[in-house]
């Protein structure tokens, strides 16, 4: 199996990996670079613990190649808060009691940054809709919903 | 599905041609061991699985014109095979003059998912579940396809043969859907029945579009497609036909309903029984078709 | 001066703190199992599997992946003849001789990656004769069935646990209270149904993993995502032969458990193949599709319920019989087989009961514990009864149950008293929040709308020997460093732990520190993270170990000072006296104790408070009658109530509002509280509308989340309520009580109950697809 390189910006610093084809985007970032607040929990894209964002927009890292990301720029939870400041959405998280196990926590609080961005002020169906690719056990998404909320009249 | 899924993709070699000429050529070198990919929601399940054991996954999301979403007043819309569904939902064109096909993106999977999801990779997978299908026939798309000796056209009603089937030969790419403008005084309507609310693939899909059309006796025309119910997505003709013959009332759309329902050749499955389905579809056309004569009136 | 200066300082105890482990969890900085880097060094295990539902092996040939390179270690069950189980050891870590299920280990590999490990699996050649499969628990029982464990009778099994052994039975617990053949005459109602639970999964979003690494001398460490680290150790080491010192666990904060790690479910495996390979870890992932085949299921209930009252409504009589399909070993599912046994009146006083729990062997996937351990799946049932009950006599549902639902000193269906209890108040509670008795208008004509309410009652289901420990020590700067066994699983246990802690010590609850990760070789004993048992059980440890280090922070200072400890209280980290008023902050004598007047040395040294809780007081049930004095440490109980809407159209039910009520004692910390009650109402939702292990001929057909539906953030209700019902537990901290499983517990029948108020139709047993739900009505002719 041939090896590529791969030049990446991941949460604002410049990487360069050398990848097998077969590697996914997820892998990547747990294995070689050792960001593991992305969380492997389907490899199928139907959970949405291992979401980052890949230029602005959100994917299931465990759905795309890493050898697709070669030029991109990639943001993962660990990016989310700059310079010990929180982001809104991971403050109103812990404050809305929206972390339990705290497993699906990265995937959701990328999906919601996301939706934030591109939606300042969604509505709760708008909320829902936009994380229903984030399966949680544990809190039944109330505090989630909350959480995401709460964010939205902070930032 | 086996226990021993594969924990990570199986082994295969990415490949990236620089132009549609090379990725012809190199797809119809390796027939059977090379296949084209997007978005890859599909395809690297199915690899997991060992359903599918390609030996190079050649991308095509970079090639000529793949990433277009052109809209042209006279011509109607081209969708690159590259343009994801989130992009297709976004598209201030598709939302004014074909918001069916924006509702139907709208109800696939996540928003994740439909980062990297597309609807011509939605059409090549030849799912009958496939939701963004039913709005490109109904707009009588029209797949444009590069193969090794050149272009071709093909209509999306003649493209599938049956689950996972179609005219592909291999070296086949398809580059993009196109849709011709839509009718005059349009209004179209997508229902899914998932399990879950959002989300879930469609355990019926039914989709609709009615428009005047001042030949037919009716004095509209309606168009019906139904998606989960057949080895391949369904048009049902007949409630087609009928309802251009006939005045359009509550009672000759129950009747249009149940001619779709006798159409379909739905099968018992994990997500839901063939009597269920059938039922859907009638209950669903019923509804979808008075929601569009609603807008029609 | 008077103690009550000290009452302006608030008790961290019913204060919403804020989660301790929750920045560490939003900035991706929390470590889990699989985050754990072991460098070059690490070894991939994957698993060969038994396709056959029951079978016999008769060759494994493993040449020709042992020659594959790249592939270090092949092991099978013959390298490990030893046991292993919790209260039946009736498993091989290895399959030797026989395969069980689809999905039972055969064989397994270490490789330097993944894909060679998964290559060499399919390059492993088992032979086996086919033997017929036991799919259902009725015909498990029969005489027909063939036997899946031959060797019953040899088992190792836990006193209170009577196996038959001869036949699939691995449990029979029974009650035989009053008379029940002749109170079926006094009734003037009865109700007789079959119910049928189907197996569903846990579904943690992280899914299974452990590390193992075998050291030259023999010693092993594991690192596994665990609710069970102690019980690991016992379990693995007893199986493996060896010494529990020579095994360490080493367990992270848990993504998510639902009783799905608890025991030993795939651990054992990773350590067993690490033996071969000295000195590599060896790191063994279930992928999620391997997590729908093989990780414990909640076992499948086929369950008879009885039920009669007099004419004025009160229960008289309850007869059931409850067959498990408790799956291919019930190391496990025996004790769930007994809870439901001793709790099978529901939260109800009923005279006269006859119960039969079978605990039954079945080519099923492997019944664990799971959320609510028995309650959810006998409740299904027995809730919906309660209200057919009440029909019948023509009372209302909730008139009904307040009527004989348990209160303070009522006799239990062991024959011991209720303990002080909040039922009645639960039931009021729910009854008044979801408008019990007014029917509000659907939102489309083709809807239907219908209320619902069910109860429960659940003790935590445990040996009466489940022992806590813990340790408080006071590092330089006055921090508190807390060291338990028990696990944090999502449920918040850390943030409790710490407030209790700081209470229970007298100081703030920021300056509280877990002793983290959850290490068998420094971390005090803890039973298990099960049963709902940490906030009760561990938390008495806690108290006891803070309050040890407090008499002797006190008795040092009361020395040094020539004052009693009785004129001293330790406030905010500062111990004051109420005589002398003097004040000393801990950090100024906690490491280094307090100097002695005129350069005469030191008093004290290095506080360090140590303690554990046992619930000595527990009592053993008859064997025959399962009557007993106190078989349980107690019951939490808890109501709840929903409005839903059916679809004509499409079968399709929206859940409006969800309504809860527990009594939970006391509420450590009440927001946290309330984060169970919704969030065990949406798991319980979850199984009502959507989940089901689809089994065929033994095989999972839905082994991924594809088609095993769990519910998102589009399907639950706008309007989800939770009440905390406060009745003090006598032997809990502060009065507390557990809440962490109860909260699934009355869910399905509430939705039940609610569907029948809309639209006047029941069911087997759940899930209320909108497939199943739109054909009954269809049968039923309400729809054409």
């Amino acid at each position: 199996m041939a090896f590529h390189k791969v030049n990446v910006t991941i949460n604002g610093e410049m990487e360069q990996v050398v990848v097998p084809s077969n590697m996914t985007l997820m892998r990547m970032l747990r294995e070689i670079l050792a960001f593991t607040g992305t969380k492997n929990g389907c490899s199928a894209g139907e959970c949405g613990a291992c979401t980052v964002l890949l230029n602005g927009e959100p994917v299931n890292s465990c759905m795309v190649l890493a050898v697709e990301c070669d030029g991109t720029e990639i943001i993962t939870v660990e990016g989310l808060a700059g310079d010990k400041q929180l982001d809104p959405i991971q403050e109103a998280m812990i404050q809305e009691g929206g972390v339990q196990c705290g497993f699906c926590t990265p995937g959701i609080l990328i999906s919601s940054y996301a939706l934030l961005k591109r939606n300042p002020n969604p509505s709760e169906d708008e909320i829902r809709e936009a994380l229903v690719g984030n399966l949680c056990r544990c809190t039944g998404y109330v505090r989630i919903i909350e959480s995401v909320k709460e964010a939205a009249k902070r930032s | 599905m086996t226990i021993n899924t594969h924990p990570t993709l199986p082994e295969f070699e990415y490949v990236r041609p620089e132009t549609l000429a090379e990725a012809s050529e190199f797809l119809t070198r390796y027939p059977g061991e090379a296949r084209p990919f997007l978005g890859g929601t599909d395809i690297f399940v199915r690899m997991r699985d060992g359903l599918i054991t390609p030996n190079f996954l050649v991308d095509v999301k970079k090639l000529d014109g793949t990433n277009d979403l052109r809209f042209e007043p006279q011509a109607g819309l081209t969708l690159g095979a590259a343009v994801n569904m989130n992009r297709v939902i976004a598209s201030r064109e598709v939302q004014a003059h074909y918001p069916l096909l924006a509702e139907a993106c709208r109800s696939v999977a996540s928003y994740q998912l439909r980062t990297r999801a597309t609807v011509v990779g939605n059409i090549c997978n030849a799912s009958p579940a496939g939701d963004t299908i039913g709005a490109c026939l109904v707009f009588n798309g029209v797949l444009h396809i590069h193969e090794v000796n050149g272009l071709r056209q093909e209509p999306l009603a003649e493209f599938f043969l049956g689950p996972g089937k179609t005219t592909l030969k291999p070296g086949d790419i398809v580059t993009a859907i196109h849709l011709p403008l839509p009718p005059k005084g349009c209004a179209g309507v997508y229902l899914k029945l998932g399990r879950n609310k959002l989300s879930d693939l469609s355990l019926v899909g039914v989709t609709a579009l009615g428009h005047p059309d001042p030949s037919l006796p009716s004095g509209y025309r309606f168009r019906l497609a139904l998606a989960s119910v057949a080895p391949v997505p369904l048009v049902p003709t007949q409630a087609e036909t009928y309802l251009a013959n006939q005045p359009i009332t509550p009672e000759t759309i129950r009747e249009a309903a149940h001619l779709a329902a006798e159409a379909c050749a739905p099968i018992d499955d994990l997500r839901g029984s063939a009597r269920y389905r059938k039922e859907m579809v009638r209950n669903l056309s019923a509804k979808a078709l008075s929601e569009v004569w609603e807008k029609l009136k | 001066m008077e103690k009550a200066n000290t009452q302006n300082i608030p008790s961290p105890i019913g204060e919403n703190k804020q989660r301790i482990d929750a920045r560490d969890k939003v900035t991706g900085a929390a470590i889990y199992a699989d985050d754990f880097q072991f460098g070059n060094s690490l070894l991939h295990a994957r698993i060969k599997r038994s396709p056959h539902p029951h079978a016999l092996i008769k060759k494994i040939d493993t040449t020709k992946a042992r020659a594959l390179p790249g592939v270090k270690a092949i092991v099978t069950g013959e390298d490990f003849p030893g046991y292993i189980g919790l209260y039946l050891q009736d498993r091989f870590i290895f399959c030797r001789e026989r395969v069980r299920y689809v999905g039972d280990p055969v064989a397994g590999v270490a490789a330097i990656s993944e894909e060679i490990a998964q290559k060499a699996l399919d390059m492993i050649e088992v032979e086996c004769e086919i033997l017929e499969p036991v799919l259902d628990p009725e015909f498990g029982v029969s005489p027909k069935a063939p036997l899946i464990h031959p060797d019953l009778g040899q088992y190792v099994v836990a006193s209170f646990i009577l196996p038959k052994p001869g036949t699939n039975i691995s449990n029979h617990f029974k009650i035989r209270k009053g008379d029940v053949d002749s109170a079926w005459e006094k009734c003037a109602a009865i109700v007789e149904r079959k119910y049928r639970i189907p197996h569903i999964q846990h579904v943690p979003i992280e899914p299974h993993v452990a590390i193992a690494k075998v050291d030259e001398s023999g010693g092993v460490t594991l690192w596994g995502s665990s609710q069970s680290p102690f019980a690991q150790r016992n379990l693995i080491a007893q199986s493996m032969g060896i010494s529990q010192s020579d095994m360490r666990v080493i367990a992270p904060i848990v993504g998510g458990g639902f009783g799905s790690k608890a025991g030993v479910s795939m651990e054992a495996l990773a350590v067993a193949i690490a033996t071969k390979v000295k000195g590599r870890p060896v790191k063994l992932l279930l992928t999620r599709e391997e997590e729908f085949f093989t990780a414990f299921v909640r076992q499948g209930l086929v369950a008879y319920f009885k039920m009669g009252c007099d004419e004025k409504g009160r229960l008289l009589a309850v007869e059931n019989r409850f067959y498990w399909d408790a799956g291919a070993y019930t190391e496990y599912g025996v004790n769930i087989t007994r809870a439901s046994g001793y709790s099978s009146s529901g939260p109800y006083e009923v005279p006269n009961v006859k119960t039969d729990s079978y605990c039954v062997y079945t080519n099923h996937p492997v019944g664990g514990p799971m959320r609510g351990f028995g309650m959810p799946e006998m409740h299904a049932g027995l809730e919906q009864c309660i209200d057919e009950l009440a029909l019948q006599i023509g009372m209302d549902a909730v008139a009904f149950r307040k009527l004989n639902c348990l209160k303070t000193g009522s006799i239990l269906v062991t024959g011991s008293k209720m303990h002080p209890t909040g039922l009645p108040q639960c039931v009021e509670i729910v009854a008044e929040a979801i408008g019990w008795g007014k029917k509000s208008p659907p939102s489309a004509p083709h809807k239907r709308r219908g209320k619902g309410l069910a109860l429960m009652w659940k003790a935590p289901a445990m040996p009466p020997n489940a022992g806590s420990s813990a340790w408080v020590e006071l590092a330089e700067d006055g921090t508190l460093n807390v060291g338990v066994g028990g696990q944090e699983i999502g449920q918040g246990v850390f943030t409790v732990a710490a407030q209790m802690a700081a209470a229970a010590l007298g100081v703030p609850y920021e300056s509280v520190r877990i002793a983290t990760p959850i290490d068998t070789r420094y971390s005090p004993y803890e039973w298990q993270t099960v049963a709902s048992r940490l906030t009760w059980s561990m938390g008495n440890a806690i108290v006891r170990a803070a309050k040890d280090a407090r008499r002797q922070i006190l008795e040092v200072v009361a020395e040094a000072w020539e004052e009693t400890i009785e004129d001293l209280d330790i406030v905010n980290g500062v111990v004051i006296s109420f005589k002398s008023e003097k004040e000393i902050p801990l950090k100024n004598l906690v490491i280094y104790g307090l100097p002695k007047p005129g350069d005469q040395g030191w008093r004290g040294g290095p506080v360090i408070g140590r303690s554990n809780f046992m619930p000595t007081y527990v009592t053993g049930l008859d064997p025959e009658t399962g009557q007993g004095e106190r078989a349980v440490v107690h019951y939490t109980t808890g109501a709840q109530a929903v409005e839903l809407e059916v679809d004509l159209d499409t079968g399709r039910i929206e859940i409006l509002k969800g309504v809860s009520a527990f009594d939970v004692g006391k509420a450590i910390n009440p927001e946290m509280v309330k984060a169970q009650m919704e969030g065990g109402f949406v798991q319980g939702m979850s199984s009502a509308l959507f989940e089901i292990l689809q089994l065929k001929g033994g095989v999972v057909q839905n082994p991924s989340f594809v088609d095993y539906r769990i519910a998102t953030s589009a399907d639950i209700p706008k309007d989800l309520q939770a009440y905390i019902v406060e009745v003090a537990q006598d032997d809990g901290p502060w009065g507390a009580r557990g809440i962490g499983e109860h909260s699934m517990v009355p869910t399905i029948p509430a939705i039940a109950n609610a569907i029948y108020d809309a639209v006047g139709v029941r069911f087997e047993g759940p899930p209320f697809t909108a497939e199943k739900v739109y054909l009954a009505m269809q049968d039923a002719g309400l729809i054409e």
